[in-house]
């Protein structure tokens, strides 16, 4: 701010303050509360500009207490907007647009979303993700819930029973992925092995666990064994959060154990498994690694039955440079966890308010 | 609630960021392209100047100043021709130094892609492993179309027979092939001796390839035989199909592909081979498969000569298992020539955004060029300039298969590219690879899954 004469600086003020004043009688008049509201905030305005101008200095205090918690935050959210805000806007045009990575962006309109209907591969993709979502979310709920329950009692051992099912989680997908593989071996695996000895299944009508319409439900399997430990871990954790009082209450008044369970700790859990829920289907959605890894054999490329929507992205991305479509693709996951998420937002409003 | 709608927001940001990763950069694109083009014309001018100096390479002086190359590759560790070549051409040139990075064989040319997108790059020279990388990056302008240097350095295209041509793109050629593998049949003589069965023979057919795969298979438990073996990728069963030169990959109608796919899971179903869906779930590569000598017969590219020379010598396959090899040229089909087989050109060429376009052009003439090509015949890999000196290396290594039908199987009647050079080739490529998939393990029947490569590749094709 420029350096004003004192001559100056008395006329402002007085400008100034012959609208504030202005506004303040204005108010009193005024009947709508939001128009009101607006207007008190204004006085303040006023006011501040009129101390800043008094006082000389260049920031009032306010500005200067804004700035030093800006500060605090910035180094967080200076990365934030580098590495995912710019990124995330930047994808959102781009969802419009084609582009190679090197050449001139061209402005495409709609007609990205519009080939996605037509594209058997997206369509694909869509389809498998959502099946591999729908059957892994409620089902690793489920054995993970089970499993603390079974772990939060006294039982002998629990520390390894604990350990042990906290284990697949740990270890390192690639090595499990082998295992997983050498056990479902289609040939010579030890379960098609079962099925043919024990159960008599003809050989070649023995199952097979990583091609055609199996190869969903090998990858759901998989993940339930291995992501249920991790659940399994907050689960118990919200369990130790509930009261015992309310266990006592509900056996004077008689209730089994079911009981027990639908009215004291369920109810008890339900944030618990909101932020569950919500976890797993973001970790769903993004579903690669498993299906890479179960599905793709030596070449990497994942077939109809198996491809997912994160693959799909990555190969239009980055093997077939078309940055605009797959761009698109990612909008379309972006807009189905967004749903998933507000719905499960809502549910858990509705749950609180009750 | 606004709260929450934020917090929504926020959650469903973060995982997106994950997918979003491909937007950095973005401004600095067309600026970096700009610079490319305006760098290639202003390096044309100022070389046809400087040609003749090039040209006589040998000489140049030393007073020269220094130059720093830096040149993108691949498994520098296990394969030694990088380092011979850089050798080779830091001992007539003083002045300019070669520094190698190392990008990794499994997906080479996705890293150089993105390596080579905006204007961060830093590459003079980069090699190119595959025909739908080479279209990525010449749609991309990341790399210098290189037909000026061409004619004014005189450099005679033919001696690549015709490899060149189905690279070229709108009349103009963005790289130059240094290493040419084609493919043929290895077989372990050991096997064949065993059974009593005559070895393949270089003019055979493809009947006669089946029946003899189908002789040579041994499905007792325990002592194993498998009379052919197939490795996962696409090449590997639907190419015998464009050998007879009528058809290519390209065509957008594959229904000729029918007998080879029929021959292939007949085969499987007989245990003749192993299984595809045994293969893709073990992810057995196809040198592990070889060397266990229980594999009669395996079709692959000439790369597997050297690596089987070098490991059998180093032990690290076990030589009574598959020391006693040999190789004949790729089956045919009736009325067509034999030696007709598949080839695989590997190139090299000049980045876009070097800043030495000259000392780049005049490194890769040396890797392309008939110097190149004897460096590369000295640890047996096959240059893209077969010269008879270059073939006598070859066939005169240590362990070298001896017999003459080995030595005869090296001449080439005629070279298809595995994949020619097309606009949407990539697209085309992966199209073709998943319905490979497909039928392979059984996901789709034949008809099925040529009806769809049909459906699918005509659509992109008609963009």
């Amino acid at each position: 701010m420029p350096k004003m004469d004192e001559a100056q600086k008395t006329a402002r003020i007085d400008s100034l303050q012959e609208e504030l004043t202005g506004l303040i009688t204005a108010v009193r008049t005024e009947t709508d509360s939001k128009k009101r509201r607006k207007m008190i905030a204004q006085i303040g305005a006023y006011n501040r500009k009129i101390d800043t101008i008094k006082s000389g200095k260049m920031l009032s205090r306010e500005a200067k207490r804004d700035l030093v918690a800006y500060s605090f935050i910035a180094p967080n959210f200076i990365g934030f907007c580098v590495f995912t805000l710019i990124p995330i806007v930047f994808a959102f045009a781009l969802a419009f647009m084609n582009w190679d990575g090197s050449n001139p962006v061209q402005w495409a309109g709609l007609s990205n979303f519009i080939k996605l209907k037509d594209d058997v591969f997206f369509v694909a993709a869509l389809k498998n993700t959502i099946l591999y979502c729908v059957g892994t979310v409620p089902l690793t709920m489920a054995a993970s819930l089970a499993l603390a329950i079974v772990l939060n009692q006294k039982v002998k051992g629990r520390g390894i029973f604990r350990t042990l099912s906290f284990f697949p989680y740990v270890a390192s997908l690639v090595a499990i992925t082998s295992v997983w593989k050498m056990l479902f071996h289609p040939s010579k695996g030890p379960i098609n092995n079962l099925l043919y000895t024990v159960f008599h299944v003809p050989q070649d009508k023995l199952p097979q666990w990583f091609t055609g319409g199996l190869v969903l439900l090998s990858m759901i399997l998989f993940s339930i064994w291995k992501y249920m430990g991790y659940y399994m871990v907050i689960y118990l954790a919200g369990l130790q959060g509930i009261p015992g009082e309310l266990y006592e209450a509900a056996s004077l008044d008689g209730a089994t154990t079911w009981q027990k369970f639908r009215y004291v700790t369920w109810p008890q859990l339900s944030s618990t498994t909101f932020f569950v829920v919500v976890m797993l289907t973001i970790n769903c959605f993004k579903v690669y690694d498993v299906a890479i890894m179960l599905a793709a054999g030596g070449n990497g490329t994942l077939t109809e039955s198996s491809t997912v929507l994160v693959y799909y992205i990555y190969q239009k991305a980055f093997i077939d440079w078309n940055l605009g479509y797959s761009s698109a693709v990612a909008m379309v996951l972006f807009l189905l966890v967004l749903l998933v998420t507000i719905i499960q937002f809502r549910g858990q409003a509705k749950r609180d308010r009750v | 609630m606004k709260k929450k709608i934020l917090s929504v927001l926020l959650t469903a940001a973060m995982m997106s960021t994950l997918l979003a990763g491909c937007g950095n950069g973005a401004g600095s694109a067309d600026s970096s392209s700009d610079q490319g083009t305006a760098g290639t014309t202003d390096s044309t001018t100022d070389n046809s100047g400087t040609a003749d100096a090039g040209s006589s390479q040998t000489d140049a002086p030393a007073s020269a100043e220094p130059v720093t190359l830096k040149w993108a590759i691949w498994d520098e560790a296990t394969t030694p021709y990088w380092q011979d070549l850089k050798d080779a051409y830091e001992a007539t040139h003083d002045n300019v130094t070669i520094e190698m990075v190392d990008l990794g064989s499994t997906d080479y040319m996705t890293v150089l892609a993105t390596e080579l997108s905006g204007d961060g790059t830093d590459f003079d020279v980069v090699t190119i492993k595959d025909v739908p990388g080479y279209a990525t990056l010449v749609q991309k302008n990341a790399i210098m179309a290189l037909d000026d240097y061409i004619a004014a350095d005189g450099v005679d295209l033919g001696k690549y027979a015709g490899a060149t041509d189905q690279v070229t793109v709108d009349g103009k050629l963005y790289e130059l092939p240094f290493r040419n593998d084609f493919w043929v049949v290895f077989y372990n003589k050991d096997l064949f001796d065993a059974k009593g069965v005559p070895y393949p023979t270089n003019d055979m057919t493809f009947e006669q390839y089946d029946e003899l795969a189908r002789k040579m298979t041994d499905t007792t438990f325990g002592s194993q035989v498998y009379g052919a073996h197939y490795h996962t990728w696409r090449s590997d069963v639907q190419l015998f199909a464009v050998l007879d030169g009528k058809h290519t990959i390209l065509d957008g109608n594959y229904d000729y592909m029918k007998p080879y796919y029929e021959m292939v899971l007949d085969q499987e179903a007989d245990g003749v081979c192993r299984k595809y869906t045994d293969l893709t779930t073990e992810g057995l590569h196809y040198s592990a498969a070889f060397s266990g000598g229980d594999v009669a017969m395996m079709n692959m590219g000439s790369w597997f000569i050297a690596t089987m020379i070098a490991n059998l010598q180093s032990g690290e396959y076990d030589s009574s298992l598959c020391g006693n090899w040999g190789i004949v040229k790729y089956p045919h089909a009736d009325g067509v020539e034999p030696g007709s087989t598949l080839g695989t050109i590997t190139g090299i060429s000049v980045t876009s955004a070097t800043d030495t376009p000259d000392a780049a052009w005049d490194f890769v003439k040396f890797v392309s060029g008939e110097e190149g090509a004897a460096v590369m015949a000295s640890s047996g890999n096959f240059p893209a300039i077969m010269t008879d000196e270059a073939m006598d290396l070859i066939v005169n290594l240590d362990g070298f298969p001896t017999d003459d039908a080995s030595k005869e199987a090296l001449n080439v009647a005629n070279l298809y590219l595995e994949v020619p050079y097309a606009e949407n080739v990539s697209e085309i490529n992966s199209i073709l690879d998943t319905y490979h998939g497909s039928i392979m393990s059984g996901e789709m029947s034949i008809d099925e899954g040529i009806a769809k490569m049909n459906e699918e590749v005509t659509k992109v094709l008609g963009q």
